[in-house]
């Protein structure tokens, strides 16, 4: 044996490498069709129930499976899918949508008004335990069945009153509602599958869906696997199948695109120091999103409970530098309603501008920063917020003589000391639900509770609250143009510092794919190119 | 021998109630809570949630809770992953883990054993200084940059073998690979030391003495003896192994256990950390266990006790 072993004593490695060579020339490289299409999620959706899911993943699966009474078009604004017409009766107080009666399930049963009226009621209902609940609050007796105050749940006023007429009751006009149609939470469900399966409902086999794909398998933390749904209404999809992988590591993803085995990524497989030399390839693009950063400060203690303190360090940030450091085309913004929303005004806010920053601290008393007490900047733990984090000390320190301090912190410890106890600066973000001022505004109203700076305006409530209610267009961009002014101007409790830009990279074979402004990865319209199809 | 096993397996089970006891407390100290998100809920929706998970009720009722639960194996609903149970989510992950642990480790031992045989037979020669410096290769280079280095080179260079993803045999071999290095280095060291320690005891220099081959000495007498420590070193790797790693489940995107050890964590996904807690535990005691008893057929000494 020894003696086998003097000779061959690499033999076992060897072997192995015999092993590895074998299995290189069995590897499947041509197994992918044409038409199966390869993108990255990342990780494993937490769910694929559309009253429980809360992330984008999950929502990127679902908006796949489904559609509901709308969706967006190109300029943001609810168009119909399954509701084919809507009135707006009593002052905007009801909506009625009409619904198209060729919509079927993947069962083959028809879509009714009853599938909405039952999703929206189990939304609602205090034991889904759904995070999305408080979203149709506005819906009269909503809010009283959530709290149990209503056990009832006829008197919540959403009725399907035939099965081609779903009546909704509001407690006020509001007049962001449609676009919560938009929003896979308030897509229709089929209450004999829920009942049927309970928890199990959404896996293969048993989940019923009405979109362009069916879903074919879930291989959990593997693989999503879609077909395409020979009978969508609006024609079955060009690509035949969708194989979703769950590749946490953004440079293993990117490497499997390079090697042609992944179709489509986005910024959750897109490492920043790589985004400069992808950007130079075909099939990449900036999707601008209705996303925004800011840094906001805990206004109710020294030394920003003054707003000159505040003013001055909004006016002492150069945003232009965070698109060259961030390198994913990101847009500088001094307001906060992102572009592509109704009411962005980018006029509004305090531009770059040291020598006034200087003036309003000396005038606060802290002259060069002189006798400025000892801040904190926090932020989260991610790469991305450090660079920004880092770049603002920088600026502070040259402007105004400030040297802050920086502290990143664990997700969940961050949230954590946000809630309790802000630090003088924090950094937060906040991304559309459904893309309407009053999603972004009211943030920072004093009931809020992500109002971390824990400030205060009665003004900026009574605009808002007023805006929301306001049906015609132009008067309500003119009260956010308001309301903006006193957020991001006059009392600066956030400085907004810039929209969020997202990477995406598609194989230059396919077309159509679209990617949206709120991060939604639309598989409907994506084909092959003509040339490459004809090969 | 049977009350030996009794024993053992009795102070098994009170261990995993240590270290399921310690996990609960540890992860309610921790701040922030599972559901505690960008996006701050309503109160009222809050407390909708916490009463479906029970986490409104005092810590002690639901410290009862679950041990009653884990008693009758229920590990719990996951709070991230809606709608699956812990024991579900174990059920679909460990089997990845638990092949891509046995294959790593069978690769390491099969490597490791004629290299750190090889080391100490040519003691200071060429090929002992070649098989240590693999050796210090192995455990100094981090599983991320082997991980990556291995993508480069059979994915992207040569295109041998797909970058990632679990599925077909050849998904296993770069994983395998990386996860092997430090425990094959870390057995080739001990095996060398250990072997070189026995090399040099008075019983072999007997059987030197008494003429007998080279190889029924090394094989005969002195690679057995030399195991002891080899085997003590097995039962925890097999563990580690076997539970999978986070950082090679992350880089080749393997749908294993390993990855909850840190993901659950940052979730606050109480029952996944507790869950995952609990399994690699009973590994761990049941892998010391099965060691112990190898003590006796490698050693007939240790019958006796």
């Amino acid at each position: 044996m020894l003696l086998r072993l003097r000779k061959y004593p690499f033999r076992p490695i060897l072997v192995f490498l015999c092993v590895l060579a074998f299995y290189s020339c069995n590897r499947t490289s041509g197994e992918h069709g044409e038409k199966v299409f390869r993108v990255n999620l990342s990780t494993e959706p937490p769910s694929l129930d559309w009253s429980l899911a809360t992330d984008h993943i999950s929502f990127n699966v679902i908006a796949n499976l489904m559609v509901g009474l709308t969706e967006f078009d190109k300029k943001l604004k609810p168009a119909p899918v399954i509701a084919k017409s809507w009135e707006t009766l009593d002052g905007g107080r009801k909506i009625v949508f009409h619904l198209r009666d060729d919509v079927a399930w993947s069962d083959g049963k028809k879509v009714r008004a009853q599938d909405f009226e039952y999703s929206w009621k189990r939304l609602l209902n205090p034991k889904t335990a759904s995070e999305y609940a408080y979203s149709l609050f506005d819906i009269v007796n909503a809010e009283d069945f959530h709290h149990g105050k209503i056990t009832n749940d006829s008197l919540v006023g959403v009725q399907a009153t035939d099965d081609a007429t779903l009546e909704v009751r509001l407690k006020y006009p509001a007049s962001y509602f449609l676009a919560l149609t938009t929003f896979e939470i308030t897509y229709p469900q089929r209450q004999d599958v829920i009942e049927k399966f309970g928890t199990k409902w959404t896996e293969p086999g048993n989940i019923v869906t009405n979109g362009p794909f069916l879903l074919a398998g879930w291989k959990h933390e593997n693989e999503i696997q879609l077909k395409a749904n020979a009978n969508f209404f609006l024609g079955k999809p060009a690509i035949e199948r969708v194989e979703m992988f769950m590749i946490n590591e953004m440079t293993t993803a990117l490497a499997m695109y390079e090697q042609g085995q992944i179709d489509f990524l986005d910024k959750d497989s897109i490492p920043i120091v790589e985004k400069p030399r992808l950007a130079k390839t075909p099939g990449f693009k900036f999707v601008p999103q209705l996303r925004g950063e800011y840094y906001g400060f805990a206004v109710d203690r020294k030394p920003f409970n003054d707003p000159r303190v505040r003013k001055a360090f909004a006016m002492a940030i150069d945003r232009s530098v965070f698109p060259k450091l961030l390198r994913g085309g990101e847009l500088a913004a001094t307001s906060w309603i992102p572009p592509g929303m109704l009411a962005h005004n980018p006029k509004i806010g305090l531009v770059y501008n040291p020598p006034e920053a200087r003036r309003l601290l000396r005038e606060a008393g802290y002259p060069d920063g002189k006798g400025f007490p000892p801040v904190t900047l926090t932020y989260n733990t991610l790469e991305y917020n450090k660079i920004v984090a880092e770049a603002v000390q920088g600026m502070w320190k040259r402007n105004l003589g400030v040297l802050v301090r920086l502290e990143n912190q664990e997700w969940k410890v961050f949230l954590k000391q946000l809630l309790n106890d802000p630090s003088p600066v924090f950094r937060s973000g906040w991304g559309a639900d459904y893309p309407d001022p009053d999603n972004f505004t009211k943030l920072f109203a004093s009931y809020s509770p992500q109002n971390y700076s824990r400030w205060k305006n009665p003004r900026y409530d009574q605009l808002i609250e007023q805006a929301a209610r306001e049906l015609n267009e132009q008067k309500r961009a003119r009260l956010y143009n308001d309301a903006q002014k006193i957020l991001c101007e006059e009392d600066v409790p956030i400085v907004p510092l810039f929209t969020v830009t997202e990477s995406t990279v598609l194989n230059p074979r396919y077309t159509g794919l679209e990617y949206n402004s709120m991060g939604r990865l639309v598989l409907r319209d994506a084909r092959l190119k003509k040339a490459t199809s004809e090969k | 021998m049977l009350r030996f096993l009794l024993r053992r397996l009795v102070f098994g089970l009170v261990v995993l109630w240590v270290v399921a006891t310690l996990t609960f407390v540890l992860l309610r100290v921790l701040p922030g809570g599972p559901f505690d998100r960008e996006r701050r809920l309503p109160p009222e929706v809050m407390a909708n949630i916490e009463a479906k998970y029970h986490l409104n009720e005092p810590l002690t009722k639901q410290y009862g809770r679950y041990v009653a639960a884990l008693v009758r194996g229920d590990l719990g609903p996951s709070f991230k992953f809606i709608d699956r149970d812990v024991t579900a989510i174990i059920a679909d992950t460990f089997p990845v883990s638990a092949i891509l642990g046995i294959l790593a480790l069978s690769f390491a031992v099969t490597v490791a054993l004629p290299l750190g045989l090889l080391a100490a037979t040519y003691r200071n020669t060429w090929i002992d200084r070649a098989c240590v410096f693999l050796a210090t290769l192995g455990i100094s280079l981090p599983n991320f940059v082997l991980g990556a280095l291995l993508i480069w080179l059979f994915s992207l260079k040569l295109g041998w073998l797909q970058a990632a993803r679990w599925g077909q045999p050849s998904s296993a071999v770069l994983p395998m690979i990386t996860l092997a290095a430090m425990p094959c280095a870390q057995l080739t060291y001990l095996l060398r030391s250990s072997l070189l320690e026995t090399l040099g005891e008075d019983f072999i220099r007997t059987a030197r003495a008494k003429g007998l081959r080279e190889s029924v000495v090394l094989f005969k007498h002195a690679v057995r003896n030399s195991l002891i420590p080899v085997l003590t070193l097995l039962g925890p790797l097999f563990a580690i192994v076997v539970a999978g790693s986070f950082v090679v489940e992350f880089v080749f995107a393997i749908p294993g256990m390993g990855r909850f050890f840190i993901t659950a964590v940052t979730d606050r996904d109480y029952p996944l950390i507790m869950g995952v807690t609990v399994v690699y535990t009973a590994i761990l005691v049941c892998a010391n266990l099965v060691v112990d008893l190898l003590y006796s057929v490698v050693d007939p000494r240790m019958r006796a006790h």
